[in-house]
């Protein structure tokens, strides 16, 4: 498992380069610059359409929106034959790709234990086009797909547990991570670079223009969602060996969280009930499986 | 007809407010048209939309090359020579500046007018949004449209007190903006080149994009790196153990100043 590091021990050196055109206080952006930092310069970056987040200071080759997992696996087979097993392969995509769009490839590459690491900047719909529904939207947010109005609620099911189906794959490593706690994002792509099979880690990256909030709350948005639970922060080794990362003493309540975005300014009293009831449920049972230390299935 | 250019960025509403003056026109018994210019619109990235207003029914289709006024709803572009791009001669700029027109810093032939729209929706809506309060100085300056149905058209839009609060940032901006001057300012050309705000990859500076600029009190800074980590923008950097600030990559989101735990930075105006 990763192991944690202090603020003094993040790498000063920067991969991005800015000033990029991403939009002010973008979480995904920040996620960019935090996990490249981890990553270093020897690494090959793939793209797939999405948001500009950051520029990065490594070879970056754009694919085909439904391919990131083919496209990462093509490169991580010619390194091999070119004996340069030394290069980290990263597919640096949105969750529209990694969820929906891209995951039967991004499935492939699982199954196979393509030697890649894939890292989702999550910000929870397709917003380089303007913010459609996602299958990582949470239930009731509003999106321009999913819009609110006498005859919708915003989005009417709960969002695909993408790094738990990564896990049951039996991937060496799946881990979650958040822009608000960047040491433990950076120990875990650390971690997750010294291992050599398929990688896989979904970072929450508020997005103040899709989300509906105030660019400078960034970080406050995203550090709120591990507070109450609604994003947990746990990495799982082989599909097995389980582990919470941040385990507070009681959770904020949801509604917290959910205040300070304009994407759930519509919830009325008993939806955010509904929502704290499956956040608290499923923390219950993520406890469990720490107390355990595994998933036993 | 009479076209109009609108300039704004990402999240101040420049769309916005080019439909509600459209609505506006037609509660008039007016022909109108509201076209956003198409891109990926980032927040705080330039932003442009385009307007025609006409007695009769409106058969162009394209976008606004030649406007006979130009609507700047930030105070940066507002300084751009970019924005004068086309403007007819003898043309009306109104600007959201907040200096009166006599201090407005370009030139040429054309008339302006300028109000401190950042302040008006700070003081009304508490955020720097500042598509309703111009919108207050177009129906002021040029009489094209009633201020009367501008509120009606933000009250169908924004029902309740958020309408309210716009309504007021209207007014307000109505009896603040002054009568356009022959404008006085130095004619010079855009060094920056054309207003593009959507795209992929690097661009030239980010300084323009702000509202607010972080300043450092580095006598309150314990050194803790908090800044420095948050920054989406790599706009902090770390030198002896304290944070080093480059503007030309700043944006102004606001992050560092909300996360500071000793409050060493400050969020102040810019051009003022
Ligand atoms: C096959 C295909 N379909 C649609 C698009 C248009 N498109 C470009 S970016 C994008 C949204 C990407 O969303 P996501 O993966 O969530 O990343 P984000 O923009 O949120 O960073 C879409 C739909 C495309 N480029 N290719
Ligand atoms: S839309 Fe959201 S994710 Fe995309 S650049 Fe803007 S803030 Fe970032
Ligand atoms: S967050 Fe505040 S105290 Fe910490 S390094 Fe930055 S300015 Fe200094
Ligand atoms: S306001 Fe602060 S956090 Fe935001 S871009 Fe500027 S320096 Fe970075």
């Amino acid at each position: 498992m990763s192991e944690r590091i202090t603020i003094k021990q993040v790498p000063l050196e920067e991969l991005v380069i800015t000033p990029g055109s991403a939009c002010q206080g973008c979480g995904a952006a920040l996620a960019a610059r935090l996990a490249f930092k981890a990553l270093g310069p020897n690494t090959i970056r793939h793209s797939i359409p999405a948001c500009p987040d950051n520029v990065t200071r490594t070879p970056t080759s754009g694919g085909e929106f439904e391919a990131g997992g083919d496209h990462v696996t093509g490169t991580w087979r010619a390194l091999k034959a070119l004996g340069r097993e030394d290069v980290q392969v990263v597919g640096f995509y949105g969750d529209g790709g990694v969820y929906d769009i891209g995951f039967q490839s991004i499935s492939g590459a699982a199954i196979r234990n393509e030697n890649v690491f894939i890292i989702c900047k999550n910000n929870e719909a397709y917003m380089n086009t303007g913010g459609q529904v996602s299958g990582a939207t949470p239930q009731f947010a509003m999106t321009t797909t999913t819009p609110v109005g006498p005859m919708s609620r915003g989005k009417p099911h709960s969002r695909k547990n993408t790094p738990m189906i990564f896990a049951m794959h039996g991937v060496p490593y799946v881990a979650t991570a958040s822009v608000a706690f960047p040491t433990d994002l950076i120990a875990k792509v650390q971690y997750g670079k010294g291992i050599r099979g398929f990688k896989f880690l979904d970072i929450l990256s508020p997005c103040p223009t899709g989300w509906r909030f105030d660019p400078s709350k960034t970080i406050e948005v995203a550090r709120l969602a591990v507070q109450t639970g609604f994003w947990p922060l746990y990495e799982i080794i082989d599909g097995r060996k389980f582990r919470l990362n941040y385990k507070p003493r009681e959770l904020k309540p949801v509604a917290e969280y959910l205040k300070l975005q304009g994407r759930f300014r519509h919830l009325s009293e008993q939806e955010i009930e509904e929502i704290q009831r499956s956040v608290t449920e499923y923390w219950e049972r993520l406890l469990k499986l720490d107390e355990i230390g595994e998933i036993l299935i | 007809m009479i076209e109009v250019r609108l300039h704004g960025r990402g999240g101040q509403g420049a769309v916005t407010a080019n439909e509600i003056l459209a609505e506006a026109a037609y509660y008039e018994g007016k022909y109108a048209q509201a076209i956003p210019m198409y891109g990926t619109e980032r927040r705080g990235a330039p932003v442009t939309a385009y307007l025609r207003l006409d007695e009769v029914r409106v058969r162009e289709r394209d976008l606004v090359h030649e406007p006979d006024i130009v609507v700047v709803l930030d105070p940066a572009i507002a300084q751009r020579p970019a924005i004068l791009e086309g403007l007819k001669e003898g043309g009306l700029v109104i600007a959201n500046y907040p200096h009166p027109p006599e201090l407005y810093p370009l030139g040429g032939n054309f008339m302006v007018s300028t109000v401190d729209a950042t302040a008006i929706a700070l003081e009304t809506l508490k955020r720097p949004i500042t598509n309703t309060a111009i919108l207050g100085a177009f129906s002021k300056v040029t009489g094209l449209v009633k201020v009367e149905s501008i509120e009606k058209a933000i009250l169908h839009r924004f029902p309740g007190p958020l309408g309210e609060m716009n309504v007021n940032a209207v007014r307000r901006a109505y009896e603040r903006t002054p009568m356009p001057i022959q404008a006085r300012g130095e004619v010079r050309k855009d060094e920056e080149g054309p207003l593009s705000g959507s795209g992929y990859g690097l661009i030239r500076s980010a300084a323009g994009w702000r509202t607010f600029r972080p300043v450092w009190d580095l006598d309150k800074c314990t050194g803790c790196r908090i800044c420095w980590i948050f920054c989406p923008d790599n706009a902090i950097g770390w030198a002896e153990e304290k944070p080093t600030v480059d503007y030309r990559k700043c944006k102004g989101c606001g992050i560092c100043v909300n996360e500071c735990p000793t409050k060493a930075i400050e969020f102040k105006r810019e051009g003022i």
